[in-house]
């Protein structure tokens, strides 16, 4: 595979967690307790060899707890390996988690200009795309009101459509298909079949097998920290609900 | 370092909005809004206007304005060191979630302040006319002076806002010893009070301290400031910027999780 058709490379990559049963954050914790060491590494993710194609879309499966958060936060570089590398090529945007870093009293409008920075973009960019991003939200008669007035769905609309107009040539997504109401969600996943057809890069995290299977060609399934299995989506869903469900 | 720079360039709109959001979400809701930054440190001058007089028995002349020449820079720095210290840990919820260069808020609350500081040079200058004080043409060096005071504070901030997600206590300790600083800069006294005892020295390896004599010099007695100490103010603030961004950028590793 040459190098300039990958997207996101995971070489020998293992991530291991600090846990601790009481956690010292103080100065006098630390001090008292210097010698209790109520600490363990737990092992997340342990030599995960990955490489992701440019222009494919892929979902990772998994029961809870099998580190496939984990990797896609390592992706954005959120956090880092312990070991190994990860490379990726390309404009990357998360959406983790929607609406991070709105600021309730801010109007609808000036947290698209915040949000959307967070993202990188520059204010010339983010000018070019705000009518989109407000015509894609359905928020037009609430764009110039302060966020905390709205509802939950309505945050979450305008969250989802400033991530997913962001032109990013890779997209990471974590569980966040089920926006909104039935007309908006289908919305959403009609946009992101066009981001497939248009040649980016997405992976998705997800526990709705049948939208995985609709829209991405690629699954992989992460147990316990290491990759099960690794190929086309309905083969590796059908073994998946096989041996999980 | 040079990748740094770059990632910064390009998140530069985030920065700008940042100290946007600095500057105004502060003070949001409150009645007097964004006029509390400027009002606080005046009532700070009025409380030492009426009680330092009674006690120094003959302080300088002018003193109103002696002290607000002194007060605002280091309201500046005090706001942008405790801000700063806590903005790691207060901007948690994005940190966990989206990734960007984590310099931006350690930059942002020190320009923040930065700003805040050169809206309230106009109190300063509307107390120097009406003192009848007036201005000199060494009003040129003042840039210099606010850039050594930008470069220090930055430094010192990278490294506090880091290890304030590991020793949470750290804001504490920073608090004390902003406290005893503020007695050990000539802010509300003139800094020949010291002269010929032993704590002459205090003042001499205080970098605060020439960075607010130079302030007085430039604005309040109209002579050039001390250049040679005003550069090696300038030297020390880019080492600990240079430190401070090292720190900064190996403790950042860990930030999603750890705050």
């Amino acid at each position: 595979m040459a190098k300039q058709d990958i997207a996101i490379d995971v070489e020998n990559m293992t991530k291991a967690f600090k846990v601790f049963y009481d956690k010292p954050s103080t100065l006098k914790e630390r001090l008292v307790f210097w010698n209790k060491k109520k600490s363990e590494s737990r092992k997340v993710l342990d030599s995960i060899n990955l490489k992701i194609k440019k222009g494919e879309t892929v979902a990772l499966i998994g029961t809870n707890g099998s580190g496939k958060s984990t990797l896609l936060k390592l992706m954005t570089k959120i956090i880092y390996p312990t070991k190994g590398k990860i490379t990726t090529h390309g404009k990357l945007t998360s959406l983790l988690e929607l609406g991070a870093g709105f600021h309730p009293d801010f109007t609808g409008r000036e947290n698209i200009y915040f949000n959307a920075s967070i993202f990188g973009l520059t204010r010339k960019e983010i000018d070019r795309r705000i009518d989109d991003i407000i015509a894609f939200s359905e928020l037009e008669d609430f764009i110039d009101s302060p966020v905390r007035t709205y509802s939950s769905g309505m945050y979450m609309r305008l969250a989802f459509s400033v991530a997913i107009n962001v032109d990013a040539e890779i997209l990471l997504i974590d569980e966040i298909l089920a926006v909104g109401d039935q007309h908006f969600q289908d919305k959403c996943f009609a946009k992101l079949q066009e981001l497939k057809d248009s040649d980016k890069t997405i992976v998705i995290v997800s526990h709705a097998l049948e939208s995985i299977k609709q829209l991405c060609n690629r699954a992989i399934w992460i147990y316990d920290g290491k990759v099960n299995m690794d190929g086309n989506v309905d083969e590796v869903v059908e073994q998946y609900i096989k041996v999980c469900g | 370092m040079i990748s740094m720079f770059k990632n910064l360039y390009q998140y530069r709109e985030l920065l700008k909005s940042n100290v946007k959001k600095e500057i105004r979400g502060k003070y949001k809701g409150s009645f007097l809004g964004i006029l509390w930054s400027f009002v606080n440190p005046l009532l700070q001058v009025l409380v030492y206007a009426i009680v330092f007089p009674i006690i120094l028995k003959s302080p300088e002349p002018n003193y109103v304005v002696f002290l607000i020449i002194g007060i605002l820079p280091w309201t500046w720095f005090t706001t942008s060191l405790s801000q700063g210290t806590f903005t790691i840990l207060g901007n948690a919820g994005i940190i966990k979630k989206v990734y960007f260069p984590r310099e931006i808020l350690p930059i942002s609350v020190v320009t923040s302040g930065l700003i805040n500081f050169l809206i309230s040079c106009l109190i300063i200058f509307a107390f120097l006319i009406f003192s009848g004080i007036g201005f000199s043409g060494y009003l040129i060096y003042l840039p210099l002076v606010i850039l050594a005071q930008y470069i220090i504070t930055l430094g010192i901030v990278f490294i506090t806002s880091a290890i304030n997600v590991y020793i949470r206590d750290a804001e504490y300790i920073i608090n004390f010893i902003v406290n005893m600083l503020f007695y050990a800069t000539p802010i509300l006294y003139s800094p020949d009070v010291f002269a010929g005892t032993k704590f002459s020295a205090i003042i001499k390896f205080n970098p605060l301290a020439t960075i607010i004599n130079s302030y007085r010099d430039i604005l309040y007695h109209q002579t050039l400031p001390d250049l040679k100490m005003l550069a090696l103010v300038l030297i020390t603030g880019l080492v600990i910027l240079l430190i401070g961004i090292q720190v900064f950028r190996k403790l950042e590793r860990r930030f999603a999780e750890e705050v």
